[in-house]
């Protein structure tokens, strides 16, 4: 071959060409061909999905006074690949992390790329750590957006409001009932980051802002929950119970006005509670009801026609013989009607009308007014309490059931039952969330009271009504219930606690009250039930311990809710008249 | 010089010269000002990113201090208030109460009243 210069010039081409071939070739295996895999290893060298937290919605009470709220806090994080000298940047960062110089520096040499420095730091304490980084020129730690729930009345409502786990669920109260509104749904952005961490705005991709919590406004109302557990407090700090409930409901709506229970914890530091402070009592224990249980066998034989306003039941003087055992009454009455049954609080008499009704009618009133099934109240764990059905009666029951024995309710279910005395014979569905918000106020879910049904006829329920304001009246079992200027209707109940081991506890007794005022125009129905309160065996009933309570609690909430008197006023003799009238009586 | 010689000399064209030249400035000038843009762009998606920051920065400060107003606000705080003896509640004293009706009090006609407006309200 004759290596002319155009054979020279063809080689040289053909060699460049060659060569350039070669990396067209690489070029388009590397873009073409592996485009796929190779895009996704540098998407995962630079590229990272953003998590954009959602806010967790607020809870209200029903006048719009916070309950629960977020504050915002940082969650330290350190990319070990991006830390050049973990020493210097551990003397920097520890005074703000509270941790020990040596024990960041630890963490920080491990080089990983995610490692979780420092949980709940405070946001202006992460705001001075990143400028004091930022002097020092040291980079590799970043500042996650988290937030913690707080409880800003601390103790009160805790049993309601509930509280979070460390992963931000909801795990009891309305935190947990509610936590498909309020968790809201976290949006993402893809996003892209240089070599030194920080994000490459101009990259930044494809966005789904966050979808923030709804707020949820309950129907309790903080003025009188105050006044509730104040009281409640009051009455736990004297009287020593194992526990105490306290319930405020609108009988009208069903709205549940103040729920308390002692002993209580502080939501806030969950980990601090025992179970036993835990347990919202009002609707996860079942106590035997007592002498309350007496509204259900009178308003029921009064609506089913069994008795009359004027029907006389004798009440054997006290004593009742009835299957091989003797029932006996607190005191020795003769006849007496539906009326003074209830204002004596007669268990012979009770008895005597729900054998007069049967046991399948008696047992069917029980469970007209809600005894034996859950309210539903969107609280969690409540349970239905225990109503035996009449086949599994002993012929004992028939007796001891109107009194209140032989039953077991929730002190939730007693409040509701009182409520249908109180709303004229309707059976209402509890409800604790009033209304669902967005977060610019709008209501997304409105929460209308619910009537269950008709227990009985207006007609029974008020002359129950009537009976039960003798109760708190003269010569009734509750006159310590009083509340000046207001006419109060309720009854006492006083059980023996059933004892775990079987049968009743000696000299310990659930003692409670329930009633409403006014009781013409019924504006709340309060209970309070104390377990096993530290008093005399003869002085342990109702009416001595859980009335003037109620008492206390029944002024102070009407005076909050600006109730108009209705009793003429009792005018008290000036101190100097009274010192001479008491001369004279002496 | 004869006329093959002077067949041999290269004249410039100055035309295609200039428009070749104006071809490659303005390629050159294409080629700046997309880096310039592609800096603008940079710079811009900082400040942004300084902006959004500032932004967060500033919500997280704000309801951080709400937190912190309800947490003093609220009914705990201020019944631990009362109690410490910081703060108290004294009765509206009558000479500092400016009256457009006369009060009814309970001796007159015997009903007590929880308020003195309450027979204006009915």
């Amino acid at each position: 071959m004759r290596w002319t210069a155009r054979t020279r010039t063809g080689l040289a081409c053909a060699a460049v060409a060659l060569v350039f071939t070669a990396y067209s070739v690489r070029l388009v295996e590397l873009q073409v061909a592996k485009h796929q895999e190779y895009a996704q290893l540098a998407a995962e060298k630079h590229t990272m999905r953003q998590v954009i937290h959602a806010r967790r919605g607020l809870i209200f009470d029903r006048n719009g006074e916070l309950l629960a709220a977020n504050v915002p806090v940082r969650t330290v994080v350190a990319d070990g690949s991006h830390v050049k000298d973990p020493a210097a940047l551990a003397k920097v960062a520890a005074p703000y992390l509270d941790m020990k110089e040596e024990e960041l520096r630890a963490k920080l040499t491990s080089g990983r790329k995610y490692i979780v420095i420092r949980h709940e730091l405070a946001e202006d304490k992460a705001l001075a750590l990143w400028k004091a980084l930022q002097d020092a020129k040291q980079r590799g730690l970043y500042f996650e957006p988290d937030a913690v729930r707080t409880y800003p009345n601390g103790q009160m409502l805790g049993h309601v409001l509930g509280f979070l786990d460390h992963e931000g669920n909801g795990i009891q109260g309305v935190e947990l009932t509610m936590e498909k509104s309020l968790r809201g749904r976290d949006g993402y952005r893809y996003i892209e980051h240089d070599r030194t961490g920080r994000e490459i705005m101009l990259y930044r991709g494809q966005e789904e802002p966050a979808g923030h919590g709804l707020n949820v406004r309950l129907t309790i109302d903080m003025g009188l929950q105050a006044i509730l557990e104040e009281e409640l407090d009051s009455a736990f700090r004297d009287l020593r119970p194992e526990m105490a409930v306290g319930i405020l409901v609108d009988p009208n709506t069903g709205e549940i006005l103040a729920m308390a229970n002692r002993p209580c914890f502080d939501p806030n530091r969950p980990g601090d509670a025992r179970p036993e402070q835990m347990k919202n009592r009002a609707i996860v224990d079942m106590v035997e009801p007592g002498s309350v249980f007496k509204i259900v066998v009178s308003s029921g034989a009064l609506n089913e026609g069994t008795v009359n306003e004027k029907t006389s039941i004798y009440c054997e003087n006290g004593a009742f013989a009835y299957g091989g055992r003797i029932l006996r009454d607190h005191h020795g009455y003769g006849a007496m009607g539906v009326h003074d049954i209830l204002v004596k609080s007669s268990n012979i008499g009770s008895a005597k009308m729900a054998l007069m009704m049967g046991d399948t009618k008696f047992h069917e009133y029980v469970r007209r007014f809600g005894f034996g099934e859950r309210t539903g109240i969107k609280l969690p764990g409540e349970i239905p309490g225990l109503v035996h059905p009449p086949h599994r009666w002993d012929k004992l029951t028939i007796t001891r059931m109107p009194m209140g024995q032989s039953v077991a309710v929730t002190p939730l279910q007693m409040a509701m039952g009182m409520s249908v005395i109180a709303n004229g014979g309707r059976l209402l569905a509890p409800q604790i969330i009033r209304s669902v918000e967005d977060s610019d106020g709008s209501v997304v879910l409105n929460e209308p009271p619910k009537v269950v049904r008709e227990v009985v006829a207006p007609k029974a329920a008020n002359f129950v009504s009537e009976a039960l304001s003798g109760v708190v009246g003269d010569g009734g079992t509750a006159q310590l219930a009083k509340v000046a200027g207001f006419t109060v209707a309720g009854k006492t109940g006083t059980a023996q606690k059933v004892s775990p081991a079987g049968g009743y506890a000696q000299g310990k007794y659930v003692v409670s009250f329930v009633g409403y005022l006014p009781q013409e125009n019924p504006r709340f129905v309060c209970l309070v039930m104390l377990d096993d309160a530290k008093v005399a065996s003869n002085l342990n009933y109702g009416g001595l311990v859980a009335a003037p309570v109620f008492s206390r609690i029944g002024e102070r909430a009407a005076r909050y809710l600006d109730l108009v008197p209705c009793l003429r006023a009792e005018p008290a003799a000036p101190l100097a008249l009274r010192g001479q009238k008491e001369e004279r009586t002496n | 010089m004869n006329a093959n010689r002077r067949k041999q000399i290269n004249p410039v064209h100055l035309s295609s010269l200039v428009r070749w030249l104006l071809v490659a400035l303005f390629i050159g000038a294409g080629g700046l000002f997309f880096v310039y843009i592609k800096n603008q762009q940079f710079a811009l998606a900082e400040e942004i990113r300084q902006v959004e920051r500032r932004i967060a920065t500033v919500r997280s400060q704000n309801e951080t201090l709400l937190a912190r107003v309800t947490e003093f606000s609220s009914r705990r705080m201020l019944q631990q208030r009362i109690a410490e003896g910081f703060i108290s509640m004294k009765p509206i004293q009558d000479n500092v109460i400016a009256r457009l009706t006369p009060p009814v009090q309970a001796s007159e006609d015997g009903v007590l009243r929880t308020a003195f407006n309450e027979g204006i309200r009915q």
